[in-house]
């Protein structure tokens, strides 16, 4: 009996330190002594996490002030929910990396501060414009991209010798890397190997990455999810046709990896796969030989799909202040050169220096040029709206429908576009 | 001066009595009748989570849902997937029951066993279902199907499919409560009854449908309840296996609920989703309460 | 009529035999895959471990602050539980045994608060936990089980246990000149052992395996439960990495079963009565 009593008080203080715990956090940090800076990003890759904290710990020095940072790292399937979530809780980051397609709701949402003042000594014109034009709204700068980076095609050099198969490298320098040959290939491949052509961008491309996976093919053939001026495309002609060449190569030629199959191409288990810069270091262990090539190209040419991510301030944080000047430090030209190898810069005067070429030792100068440079140049980032949460949960039950044998192509799109339509008006 | 101490006394035992239950009270008005009121209030707003905005509009949530395809559409995947675990749970588990409840050898074994999901958690039992249910052909299932001679598929992954694969995956999670239950109602049969039945000369069939089933009735219709209501509130094993795919075939009601409040932040739309919920679950409740009460007069 | 019966008898061995491969296969195949690579997981399916990868076990530590995770998920099932039963038993025996005005009609509202999902007030929760500023705390997960439909139930055990106690007891320690609240510590509450513990079974169950409140309530890995972080085994591109996944439910799985395995008449029980509330 006593032992109960002592383990129920011992549990009625642990209640009351738990309590007391939880007012501690929300009372305001004191001026003086370190200041707690927490910034969320979806990496949880230490290396990359250490070159972060290292800019933070730069410019502490820079402002005689001591930082603590604490790198909060969110899943990317759930960035969006939780970080929303998060930034209403009472430990809401101070700083952190906003996706491209949900940028025009988290700055209506108010929780991008104004960076603008913070970032007087930018010189802008280094930006290219099509960069920042997501991240300004009426003038004004609420959030900064770190990451510009171009979707280009990875492949297995060794099964492409296998298969006795000319590779995208070789393909594209003598002009002959378009989409119907990127599909006569993936199919050679699973014909003469067993092992399939194709694998789509980090195995997403049925779900949460398949405006990743069907943009690229989509805008080669001048077709469009939706454009600037909100019309919907996806049931055009054009984006029709693309989307059919992708299903056929799934259900007829049976080359690309299906829905809820697991090969992989990093295990080599596929082909050809379409990764970013960012992803290059899963090949690191050189179980294969394996090359880059710029995506293929359509009878409206090459469009590159570009994945932007930016970083922000907390404009409802404990230090929005700092927070502002941090961000500005970290995507000042020299921070973006040193990260450039992981996330390219939508700075121009890098992009174009020789330093870039050379950033990721991975990848030759050479790739570095034709696959991602020159991406950047003619790629766009993917459509993104104010609703976007609400279309691509509710367009996700319809594109479903799209991953059958039987699947008629242009109804399920006019009614993908019925959907868009709904919110982009 | 007695009357006095008496009347001191019941004041002290009131006074204890109130601060005894005030913990439980004030937390249970703190978390189960303010977040009740507040549903009622929310399904009348125009709600926004990621915006913080909150503005009174009416009965347009109300309007909407019926107009929202989605909505009848987890109604209907709602129904389906509580058809298909009912049953199944019932049938299955009440067989089991019958067959081991005798008590011999490797019985208490096979009790013990059938348990296990039952206090696993969900997420786990659904990640290793998942697994199991992988398309192709060296998925466990599929690799022992195709040994079979049967074929293959991508259970989750295949409209027609993907719902029967969720309902199996949690029945068997479940299953071993349920059995528990019907051998403990099966040990309980009168065995006079059974016996007198058996020397009449009725048969397996003629037994179990003409005198054990009307004896386990009781038992019957509340797990039945206790299994419905249940089902109405699956949740984990649809996000880990399924994601409400494909085609939204596998989306049922909380986890349009989870959708509409924490992805699309509609928390609006959301709470008037959970009012829904709220009253499908009072009925079954109600319903409930009234078959355990004749429950308890059969037992008594 | 004999060999009918030992027919009979195999045919029963089999069908138990069945029975128990199908629920022991998906916690074999689980312990074994977790000893295997990502690639071999996906090859035939075996009964050993291929590469028997023992540093499974250690890399989960290093992708996710699993031990973490681990200790989060006992402080909280350790806390809830313990709030439960006091609060619990404290109404409980309220309920049952002392009189005060308006006591049935109360126990009765207490009573509704068993049969209220948690999914039905997830959202107002939520908002309620932002304004408490419990949010990304743990916090909550300690407080739902205490209070929502697992803390009702709990009330209800406590207060059908009470119910039956005798009156000589209480009326000699009243005699004795005891106070009520020495009668419930002295008296009532030890002698509540058998409901101590299933309550007891119920919630810590309840709390290790709940998943849509931290789901909502945390955001912050540091912060994760075990349900949360089984899931959460991905890559930083949100690959899922499966040998890990594997190791890490193996992990979160074997407590408990262990914990069965000693006191599985007791938790089974226990689990029959949530069963038939």
């Amino acid at each position: 009996m006593k032992k109960m009593t002592a383990l129920l008080l011992s549990a009625c203080v642990a209640m009351g330190s738990l309590a007391a715990q939880g007012t501690k956090e929300t009372a305001p940090v004191a001026p003086k002594g370190p200041v707690d800076i927490k910034i969320s990003t979806w990496t949880s890759n230490k290396d990359q996490i250490a070159i972060l904290d290292s800019f933070v710990r730069e410019f502490a020095q820079k402002k005689g002030i001591e930082i603590h940072a604490d790198f909060e790292t969110i899943t990317f399937a759930e960035y969006t929910t939780k970080l929303s979530l998060e930034l209403q809780g009472n430990s809401a980051p101070d700083a952190y990396w906003v996706l491209e397609n949900t940028a025009p709701a988290f700055i209506a949402s108010g929780y991008m501060a104004d960076l603008t003042d913070a970032l007087q000594a930018y010189d802008y014109s280094d930006f290219s414009q099509p960069a920042m034009g997501l991240w300004v709204k009426n003038g004004r700068t609420y959030g900064v991209p770190f990451s510009t980076s171009p979707f280009f095609v990875l492949y297995n050099e060794d099964l492409f010798a296998k298969a006795g198969q000319k590779t995208p490298s070789e393909m594209a320098s003598d002009g002959t890397w378009t989409w119907e040959n990127f599909r006569k290939t993936s199919k050679a491949i699973k014909d003469a190997t067993g092992v399939y052509g194709f694998q789509t961008v980090d195995g997403g491309g049925y779900d949460a990455r398949i405006l990743h996976n069907l943009i690229p093919i989509v805008r080669a053939y001048g077709g469009d999810a939706w454009d600037d001026q909100g019309n919907v495309k996806i049931n055009s002609k054009e984006s029709v046709a693309a989307i059919k060449l992708f299903h056929d190569m799934v259900y007829e030629d049976g080359s690309v990896v299906p829905p809820g199959d697991q090969s992989d191409f990093y295990a080599g288990a596929a082909a050809m796969t379409v990764g970013q810069v960012s992803r290059v270091s899963k090949l690191a262990d050189g179980s294969f030989k394996w090359g880059m090539a710029p995506m293929p190209s359509g009878s409206a040419g090459s469009s590159a799909v570009i994945g932007q991510a930016a970083i922000a301030a907390n404009a409802k944080g404990k230090n929005v202040g700092l927070a502002k000047e941090l961000v500005a430090y970290m995507t000042n030209k020299d921070c973006v050169a040193r990260i450039a190898g992981i996330w390219p810069p939508a700075r121009k005067s890098v992009l174009e220096s020789e330093g870039f070429l050379s950033s990721n030792k991975l990848v030759t100068p050479q790739q570095m040029k034709t696959a991602v440079a020159a991406s950047i140049k003619s790629g766009r980032v993917l459509p993104s709206h104010i609703k976007y949460p609400q279309i691509e949960v509710e367009s996700k039950m319809v594109w479903d429908k799209l991953w059958n044998k039987d699947a008629d192509v242009q109804a399920i799109c006019d009614e993908v576009a019925k959907v868009y339509t709904k919110y982009v008006k | 001066m007695q009357q006095s101490s008496l009347r001191s006394q019941q004041r002290l035992e009131a006074a204890t009595g109130y601060t005894f239950i005030a913990p439980q009270l004030i937390g249970f008005a703190l978390f189960v009748l303010a977040p009740l009121v507040m549903i009622f209030v929310y399904s009348f707003q125009q709600k926004n989570l990621l915006f913080g905005t909150s503005e009174f509009a009416g009965l347009a949530n109300y309007k909407e849902l019926f107009k929202d395809d989605l909505f009848w559409k987890t109604m209907g995947n709602t129904l389906v997937f509580s058809l298909g675990v009912v049953p199944l749970n019932l049938v299955l588990s009440l067989a089991i029951a019958l067959y081991v409840g005798g008590g011999s050898r490797g019985v208490g074994f096979v009790r013990s066993i059938i348990f296990l999901p039952a206090i696993t958690s969900g997420v786990a039992w659904s990640i290793v279902c998942k697994y199991l249910l992988q398309g192709g052909d060296t998925g466990p299932i599929n690799w022992f199907l195709l040994h079979l001679g049967l074929s293959a598929h991508n259970w989750l992954f295949e409209k027609g499919w993907a719902m029967g694969s969720v309902i199996v995956s949690r029945v068997l999670k479940n299953l071993g409560m349920n059995v528990l239950i019907f051998i403990g109602a099966v040990l309980n049969m009168p065995q006079d009854v059974i016996e007198a039945g058996k020397i009449d000369g009725a048969g397996h069939a003629r037994l179990f449908w003409k005198i054990k089933l009307p004896l386990l009735m009781p038992s019957v219709l509340m797990v039945m309840i206790v299994t419905v209501i249940g089902s109405m509130r699956v949740f984990d094993t649809i996000k880990l296996m399924t994601d409400g795919g494909p085609e939204g075939s596998t989306m049922v009601m909380v986890y349009y609920i989870y959708h509409k409040a924490f992805k699309m932040f509609d928390t609006g739309f959301a709470s008037t989703l959970s009012i829904v919920l709220f009253l499908i679950v009072l009925v079954l409740t109600l319903l409930q309460w009234s078959v355990r009460k004749k429950v308890s007069y059969y037992e008594n | 009529m004999r060999t009918n019966h030992i027919l009979g008898e195999s045919v029963r061995l089999l069908v138990l035999g069945a029975i128990a491969i199908i629920f022991i296969y998906p916690f074999w195949w689980m312990v074994v895959n977790s000893l295997n690579s990502a690639a071999e997981i996906f090859g035939k399916p075996r009964l050993l471990p291929v590469s028997w990868r023992w540093t499974n076990y250690l890399e989960i530590f290093q992708v996710q602050p699993f031990a973490r995770h681990y200790l989060n998920t006992l402080y909280v099932a350790i806390l809830g539980t313990a709030g439960n039963i006091i609060v619990a038993s404290l109404s409980g025996y309220a309920f049952a045994r002392l009189r005060f005005p308006g006591r049935n009609g109360l126990f009765l509202l207490l009573l509704t608060g068993m049969m209220m999902p948690i999914e039905v007030e997830i959202i107002p929760l939520y908002f309620e936990m932002q304004k408490f500023h419990a949010l990304d705390t743990l916090t909550p997960l300690v407080l739902i089980p205490m209070f929502c439909s697992q803390g009702a139930f709990s009330a209800f055990m406590f207060r059908q246990f009470f119910v039956t106690m005798p009156d000589e007891l209480e009326e000699a320690a009243r005699l004795d000149g005891l106070h009520p609240i020495g009668i419930y510590t002295r008296i009532m509450f030890p002698l509540s052992q058998p409901i101590v513990a299933s309550a007891a079974i119920l919630t810590f169950l309840s709390i290790w395996n709940s998943y849509l409140e931290p789901l909502v309530f945390l955001s912050d890995i540091q912060k994760f439960t075990l349900p949360l972080s089984l899931a959460n085994f991905n890559d930083s591109y949100g690959l899922p990495q499966w040998h890990l996944q594997l190791a890490a439910t193996t992990l979160s799985v074997i407590p408990i079963m262990a914990v069965y395995s000693f006191f599985q008449e007791k938790i089974c029980d226990a689990m029959v009565n949530t069963g038939m509330k």
